[in-house]
Formats: structure tokens, C-alpha cells, sequence
């Protein structure tokens, strides 16, 4: 029962990690219909400033503050750079458009930067854990879950009664009618890309913070992931990217937990075929997208 | 024919009268971008170092001049064949690849066809040679070599239950099935063993169960590398587990000595240890002076060896022509590198060097030793 409780928070606070990344890549495709694999190399962008900034010895509260800063930036000019000139072009175009920029990134990375993973120095707090009743919970793991509650109750406030928000909501549902009620197209878009690199630069300290070192290839794990979790929610649809990352960590935990030793080495597979069959019987995600139901099924 | 005949001539007639006309020329088909380029980066920046210091007297044995021709194969086994290809084609005489056995292998019906020795940077799987064939070398501590060395180290530290956790993903990251194998024979009891996969972030599940396990294992050895040693070490040590934790060569990065506490005690195996007049003691200070940094990986110096072993095979031989390179290289003994003796005698092609046990102690390199494995303890190469 210990072990089911433990596993649980553990399972939360991964999940959580994966929703804000999900939440990420959905924001920019609900408006722009484009999956930006690039989302993880700005995830590598905030664990450099992360690096750096550790290294010029600034306190931990401000690195945190600059790396988002920098992720959301850094997603605002890739929209202004790459993707505003194929904004209207087809989705093969804008995906092929994202996989260039996120291996453009890399290549600069290995060459302008290192090779080889860099240290990123930690706050020891971080690799601390605290006793609560019979649990000992890694400091970390509940960092990732407050900063989850903090980012999802952020979004919800945000996209109800924030003008940028509800233009943003409008958008996603018809953007050819949103623009005719006077909803400017380059301030939406660049505000999906703004929001997503802010979640970007959460879920980067979040992950930086486990493995506690940044190299140039290190973003994609973390999109292939937020991908898998987008469309088991239901590509497009917010709410359905959190159901999703939080579905995905825990599928991967129990799965590490529970199945048999024999088992373990499937256990990469046996989780993706879990979420083949979810999407066999709701092939649109967990919870889809309003948009999308008049197009399929 | 008659103009085959009277080139050969030429060449002859060139290598006996003036033998500073000719070059040894490496092919280097090595990871310059990609997921290998870790190590293959600092590899070739030790090679570099090693040939500007060979040519700068003159070349090999001061006649040979070293002309390195390089390829970047974007850690892709499919352009490691095309770049191999183009290699021979040019007329290299030893090919140089990268360092994980798979993209190595990629090459090996190339090497196998033109009989031209290759080495590669750094991997250390005993499978590379044993498939690779007569012309496959290693360059580095074999998994199996150094799996005996960390066993009989623990063994002897009065360990008695372990744990392991590996990834079947490559050849490297099964290093702990070695370990297990020698512990058990040592008398050690395995209490369990769990699988990763590489890249795969979250390890909380894994150290929960190790966390639950009652006693707790003596030690817990892994190969796991970045990123996956640190976020392992932090889960385990953040659920409350103080086993004694040994890695191998792949954590020997600055990450692992900026772990602060969780890394506290780690001791894993690598290559070499720069003692107070050592041979590597002397090439990092040459590599701090070339480079205009301090080294930050025994891996450069793993690049430095691989040179000399071809310019020893090179001096043995007396030719740059790949089949006497290739049988000057198996017959090699006590060749002096940067990190160790090297010996290729009576082996399959993966070298005898020395490991080097290293404890990491309030963010420094502590030397544990460097002792020589039980010769019988050793476990046969295991094929995947």
C-alpha cells in the first residue's frame, strides 16, 4: 500500500512534468495546426541559461526566472523567424519547417557551445528529500508538482479572463472567424508561441533539475513524449494534453512499478501499445478538441 | 597492366630512395555531430594533438609525416559504411571509427573487403572484434575487463549483495551483466536487477522498489551514462538508499563531480587517472597548453593513445601498406599511451590496458586503484 502511495506521488509529479509539455505543443497547434518539434530545443535553450547562469554564480530564484524568460523569447522569435513565413502553407510544410529549426538548433549548439553534456550546479535542496508520515518524497518531485497546480491554475485564469486568452480560445475554434471579429492574426499566434515557450521553460527546469546536466540533442525525449501524450488527450485541445501527460506518467510508472521483472524490458512497448488501445477506442484523445469533431470521425 | 606495373614501380622505386616522400594517411570516420559526438569530439581532439607532435618531428619514426583525412558521420551507422567507403577508395591505410560498436560494425564489410585495419575511438564492447573480425581493434578497457575490475573491487571491500541496473539498448549499457556474472562467481549474492532505457529521464519507479527492498543491497552497480546516471544517482540517493554506487567510464564527466552530495562515494572504472608523473599527467598539461583549456575528459587522451598505437604498428612494420599495419597492430605488446600500456598480443583485437578505479570525493577524483583483474574472473564476451 506504501508502495502504491509512493509510486502515485511519483506518477503525478512525472505526469505533470509531461503536461506542461503536452500543454506546450497544443497551445501552438490549436491556433496554427502546426506540431512544433522544435519545443524541445527550446526546453535545451532554457537549460543553457540555466548552465551559464549557474556558472556566473547568480542566485537560483533568478536563473529559474531568466531561463523562462528566455525560453519564452526564444519560442517568440522562432515563430517571427521560421514559422511566420510558412503560416499559411500546408501542414507537411510547417512540420518539415519545425524539424529544420530544431536541427538547425542542435548543430549550433554542438558547434557554438560543447559537444560533450554540460554541469548545470543545482541548489542542493533540490537532491533532498522530506518525510512525510511513512513517505520520504523527493523535493524535486513536489517542485514539479506545485509548479504543474501553479502553471495549470496560471492557464485557466489566463485563458478565461485574459482578453489575449479568450482571443487565443477564439482563434483555436474558427481563426477565420475570430480574425472577421477583429482578432489580430500576429498577436494571437505570436501569444500561443510566447505561452508555450513559458510552459517550455517550466517543464526545462523541471527536467534539468532531475538529470542535472544539458547537452544539444537533449529536447528531443521531451517532445517525443508531450507528443505522444498531445495525442492521447486529443490533439489540439488543452484540457485533453493535460489528461494526457498525466495518463502517460502514470502508465509509465505503474508500468516500471508493477510489472513483473521478466516484464521490464517490454515495458516501453507494452505502455505505447496501452496507449495505441486508448486511441483505438477514442481515436480523437481523452478529451478532444471541439474544432476537430466536425473534420474526423 | 603494363602502366599498374610501372606505377608500382614508381612507388617502390619512391619508398626506397626517399622515404620522407612517404605519408601514413588515417581515414578518420568518426562522430563529429549526432548522439556519439561526446565522445568522438574529444577523441579526435587528442589525435590531433598526437599527430601535430608526431609530424612535428618529422612524422613517424621523424620520415613519416601523418595526413589525417576526415569524415563526420553524424553518429549514423548508414554514413559510417558511405564514409568508410570513400575512406578506402582514397587509399587511407587505417580507418579510424566511432565509438560505439553498432556504427563501428556498420563499416565492418567495408574494412573486412579492402583488408584495412580500422580501430575505433573508444568503444568498449568485447563483441566489436570478436564480430568485427581480423581487422576490427579497440582502443579502450573492454565492458567485460572492466566489470571484473569493479567486482573483485567490491567483493573485496567486503560487499556481499548487489543490485543492478542495466539497458539493453546497447552493448555498453549491458556492462552490468558482467558484473553480476563475476560478483555471483566472487560468492556475492544478487538481490535483483532492473532495466532502463536509454534517455528515459524518470527513474523514481526504479529507486522506489530498490528504496523498498529489505535489507538494502551493498551495491548497486550500473553503466548507465548521462543523462541517465544523474537523474538515476538523485532518484536513489532522494528515496532514501546509501548503497555503495560503482559506475563505468561513461560518467566520467564533469556532471558526475557536480552532483555535490548525491554523487558523494560514487567509484566507477575508466580509463586512466593522472597520478604525479604520469604519462596522462603530462598529456593533459600538453592539452591544456594546445587547446587553451584544461581537458575535461580522459577521452582526449584515449584519442592521444590511439595515434600511438599506429605509429607503433607503423614503426614495427616499416610500411604504411594496410596489411602489414594491420598484422603490426595484433602483434603490438607494451605500447606506452597517454593513459596505459597497450598491448594487442595474444588478444582478439581488444587491447590489455589498464583500469583505473576512481572515487569521486567532495567533487574531485580520488585514485582507488588500478589493479589488474583476476585473469580467470574475466567473463567470455557476450553476444546480444
Amino acid at each position: 500500500m506504501e508502495i502504491l502511495l509512493q509510486q502515485t506521488v511519483n506518477a503525478f509529479a512525472l505526469g505533470g512534468t509531461y503536461a506542461l509539455l503536452a500543454l506546450g505543443l497544443a497551445i501552438v497547434f490549436s491556433i496554427m495546426g502546426l506540431i512544433n518539434f522544435a519545443h524541445g530545443e527550446l526546453m535545451t535553450i532554457g537549460g543553457y541559461v540555466l548552465m551559464y547562469c549557474g556558472l556566473a554564480g547568480l542566485p537560483f530564484a533568478l536563473t529559474v526566472g531568466l531561463a523562462i524568460l528566455s525560453t519564452t523569447l526564444a519560442a517568440m522569435l522562432m515563430e517571427r523567424i521560421a514559422f511566420r513565413p510558412v503560416r499559411n502553407a500546408s501542414g507537411a510544410t510547417m512540420l518539415i519547417t519545425s524539424f529544420a529549426v530544431s536541427m538547425i538548433l542542435q548543430v549550433l549548439f554542438q558547434n557554438f557551445i560543447s559537444v560533450r553534456s554540460q554541469p548545470v550546479l543545482l541548489p542542493q535542496l533540490l537532491s533532498d528529500s522530506v518525510r512525510v508520515g511513512g513517505f520520504i518524497i523527493g523535493v524535486n518531485k513536489l517542485l514539479a508538482i506545485a509548479a504543474t497546480v501553479v502553471m495549470l491554475v496560471f492557464l485557466d485564469w489566463f485563458m478565461k479572463h485574459q482578453k489575449t486568452g479568450i482571443a487565443m480560445r477564439a482563434a483555436a475554434e474558427d481563426f477565420a472567424v475570430a480574425r472577421l471579429m477583429g482578432i489580430r492574426a500576429n498577436s494571437v499566434i505570436a501569444g500561443a508561441f510566447a505561452l508555450s515557450g513559458l510552459l517550455a521553460g517550466v517543464a526545462a527546469v523541471l527536467w534539468v533539475s532531475q538529470r542535472a546536466s544539458v547537452d544539444p540533442l537533449m529536447g528531443f525525449t521531451p517532445v517525443l513524449k508531450a507528443f505522444i501524450a498531445a495525442i492521447l488527450g486529443g490533439l489540439g485541445s488543452l484540457r485533453g494534453a493535460v489528461a494526457g501527460g498525466f495518463a502517460l506518467g502514470f502508465i509509465e510508472i505503474y508500468l516500471a512499478a508493477f510489472l513483473p521483472a521478466a516484464w521490464q524490458e517490454f515495458r516501453d512497448p507494452i505502455g505505447l501499445g496501452i496507449v495505441v488501445g486508448v486511441l483505438l477506442l477514442r481515436p480523437n484523445g481523452l478529451i478532444p478538441a471541439a474544432s476537430l469533431k466536425a473534420q474526423k470521425v | 597492366m603494363k602502366r599498374l606495373l610501372s606505377t608500382t614501380a614508381l612507388i617502390a622505386m619512391a619508398t626506397a630512395t626517399t622515404a620522407s616522400a612517404e605519408t601514413l594517411r588515417i581515414g578518420l570516420a568518426t562522430a563529429q555531430t549526432g548522439g556519439l559526438a561526446p565522445y568522438d569530439a574529444p577523441v579526435i581532439e587528442g589525435v590531433h594533438i598526437a599527430v601535430d607532435e608526431i609530424n612535428a618531428t618529422g612524422g613517424i619514426g621523424g620520415t613519416t609525416p601523418i595526413e589525417l583525412v576526415e569524415r563526420d558521420v553524424r553518429s549514423d551507422p548508414a554514413q559510417t559504411s558511405i564514409a568508410a567507403q570513400e575512406l578506402v577508395d582514397d587509399g587511407v591505410s587505417v580507418l579510424v571509427l566511432p565509438c560505439d560498436a553498432d556504427p563501428a560494425l556498420a563499416a565492418i564489410g567495408i574494412v573486412a573487403a579492402a583488408q584495412v585495419p580500422a580501430i575505433s575511438t573508444c568503444a568498449s564492447s568485447p563483441t566489436l572484434p570478436l564480430i568485427g573480425g581480423d581487422y576490427m581493434f579497440a582502443n579502450f578497457p573492454g565492458d567485460n575487463v572492466q566489470a571484473t575490475v569493479s567486482a573483485e573491487w567490491a567483493w573485496g571491500e567486503g560487499m556481499k549483495t548487489g543490485y543492478i541496473l542495466y539497458s539493453p539498448d546497447t552493448q555498453y549499457t549491458t556492462m552490468p551483466l558482467y558484473f553480476a556474472e563475476v560478483f555471483e562467481k566472487l560468492g556475492g549474492q544478487m538481490l535483483g536487477e532492473d532495466t532502463y532505457s536509454i534517455g528515459q529521464q524518470d527513474f523514481s519507479a526504479i529507486t522506489t522498489r530498490i528504496a523498498a527492498l529489505s535489507p538494502q543491497p551493498d551495491v548497486v552497480m550500473t553503466s548507465a551514462y548521462e543523462p541517465d546516471f544523474p537523474s538515476f544517482l538523485k532518484a536513489l540517493r532522494a528515496a532514501g538508499v546509501t548503497s555503495q554506487v560503482i559506475g563505468s567510464d561513461g560518467i566520467d564527466s564533469p556532471t558526475t563531480f557536480s552532483l555535490g552530495d548525491a554523487a558523494e562515494g560514487v567509484v566507477f572504472s575508466t580509463a586512466g587517472h593522472a597520478t604525479p608523473g604520469s604519462p596522462l599527467e603530462a598529456f593533459n598539461a600538453k592539452y591544456e597548453e594546445v587547446m587553451g583549456h584544461p581537458t575535461e575528459t580522459v577521452f582526449n587522451a584515449v584519442g592521444y593513445d590511439l595515434i600511438k598505437v599506429i605509429e607503433a604498428a607503423a614503426l614495427a612494420a616499416g610500411s604504411t601498406e594496410p596489411q602489414a599495419l594491420r598484422d603490426a597492430i595484433a602483434d603490438l605488446e607494451n605500447v606506452q599511451g597517454a593513459t596505459s600500456m597497450i598491448t594487442y598480443k595474444g588478444t582478439d583485437g581488444m587491447p590489455v590496458r589498464q583500469v583505473s578505479l576512481i572515487r569521486v570525493k567532495g567533487g574531485e577524483r580520488e585514485l582507488v586503484g588500478q589493479p589488474s583483474p583476476t585473469a580467470d574472473l574475466v567473463p567470455a564476451a557476450r553476444m546480444q
